[in-house]
């Protein structure tokens, strides 16, 4: 279905992602964009249902300006990420799950957060994540390749490789890698590289 | 029946056919601290009369961005102005949402018109408080001026509030299509000086067609 992870540096955020799209045992797009970046602080990178998953994003995208405009001051990371976690959560209760997972990573006044959140409503803080049918595989080099404090460049190489493993062996995901960084400091920087 | 004593019956028509509770609205916005807006064909410009504060209290916002690309005043009871300004925030929110694409600002005074008007079909009151918008859009730079009966004006100028006659004749004195930013600002800060008939701080907010985003100017503090 799905690989993508997210790693957090020592100088900001990392998302990775496969570009398959698959429906059934047919590979329906080998282009497709699973990382969003809602702003120039916050990305999410999705796996599951594509539309309940742009639907989340959106909402947390409207949401997000909203406050901003409204309060004066940006939501964090982990408002962005709760908002959405409730709206999963509600979803769940009412009978009408929204089928989607979710890494929202990205920086603010705190420094650089990943959340990972998923059908039941869950969030949880972490330093490296991955999700989507290929995450087993990518939590194998994930686990063996991450340390505390890894560097931007080190970072995005560890999450390439761990989306191009999990293309190997996941059917489920393929045809090339995304990679965006979000700096603490500077610009957010996106990279495509397709695999054939 | 309701022409007997028309203030029994506020809600419904009035002597004339008149609405009663729109027309207390309008009075209301009579009464508010003057809000004057320019177009000319580089920019909008918003300006408002900020009405002094108690001591040790900030002074309160009279110009606000709606989204990145339209902005906002007005004049009247001011908590009416702030309930209106959320929901034209939310209607711009929501827009995107819907059309993937920042709103236009004649669907935004459109949508604060329907807003208003909803208030005059029920027996309840209009919000007491006009709206100037000034955005950008694919057609340019918008002025719309939005008032409690539901009705919306675009146009060069648009002044509201007390003595907004008194301004808007010093503004069409010296109106230019090609007036620059700096004079324009001069302009519309003689025009709130003359109607409130001193010096008094005000507030600007602006849109350049070049640059089409939102920015609010510092209060620019003439009275001590």
């Amino acid at each position: 279905m799905t690989t993508i992870v997210a790693i957090k540096s020592n100088d900001g955020v990392v998302l990775a992602s496969d570009k398959r799209a698959s429906k059934g045992f047919f590979v329906g797009s080998k282009d497709v964009q699973k990382i969003y970046q809602l702003d120039d602080s916050l990305a999410a990178a999705i796996a599951g249902l594509l539309s309940d998953a742009e639907y989340l994003v959106n909402l947390a995208k409207a949401e997000r300006r909203l406050v901003s405009i409204s309060r004066g001051f940006p939501m964090n990371v982990r408002e962005s990420a709760k908002l959405i976690a409730n709206i999963a959560y509600r979803g769940l209760k009412a009978y009408q799950p929204f089928y989607a997972e979710l890494l929202v990573a990205g920086i603010d006044g705190q420094g650089a957060h990943i959340y990972s959140t998923d059908v039941s409503g869950s969030l949880i803080e972490e330093e490296f994540a991955s999700s989507g049918s290929g995450s087993p595989i990518a939590y194998g080099v994930l686990e063996g390749g991450y340390m505390k404090d890894l560097s931007m460049d080190t970072a995005k190489q560890l999450a390439e490789r761990a989306v191009r493993a999990a293309m190997e062996r996941d059917p489920g995901s393929g045809n090339g890698v995304d990679i965006l960084a979000i700096p603490l400091n500077g610009s957010a920087s996106k990279v495509s590289k397709r695999v054939n | 029946m309701a022409t007997d004593n028309p203030y029994r019956t506020p809600f419904f028509y009035g002597p004339e056919g008149r609405l009663i509770q729109v027309d207390a609205a309008l009075e209301a916005v009579r009464r508010g601290s003057t809000t004057v807006g320019i177009k000319t064909n580089d920019y909008v410009l918003l300006a408002s009369q900020v009405r002094p504060a108690r001591a040790l209290m900030q002074a309160p916002e009279k110009v606000f961005a709606i989204d990145e690309h339209v902005g906002a005043s007005g004049s009247g009871y001011v908590g009416d102005l702030l309930h209106l300004i959320d929901e034209a925030r939310v209607q711009a929110q929501r827009y995107r949402l819907v059309y993937d694409t920042p709103i236009d600002i004649i669907s935004l005074a459109k949508h604060l018109g329907n807003y208003f008007h909803s208030f005059t079909l029920y027996a309840v009151r209009p919000p007491g408080a006009s709206v100037i918008l000034a955005g950008a859009d694919q057609q340019g730079v918008q002025l719309y001026q939005i008032e409690p009966g539901g009705s919306y004006f675009n146009g060069m100028a648009a002044t509201i509030g007390q003595n907004s006659e008194t301004a808007l004749e010093i503004i069409a004195k010296s109106y230019s299509e090609k007036l620059s930013l700096d004079d324009g600002i001069e302009l519309t800060t003689k025009a709130i000086t003359e109607a409130a008939g001193e010096k008094v701080n005000i507030g600007f907010g602006v849109v350049r067609k070049s640059v089409g985003k939102f920015e609010k100017v510092q209060h620019e503090v003439t009275a001590s």
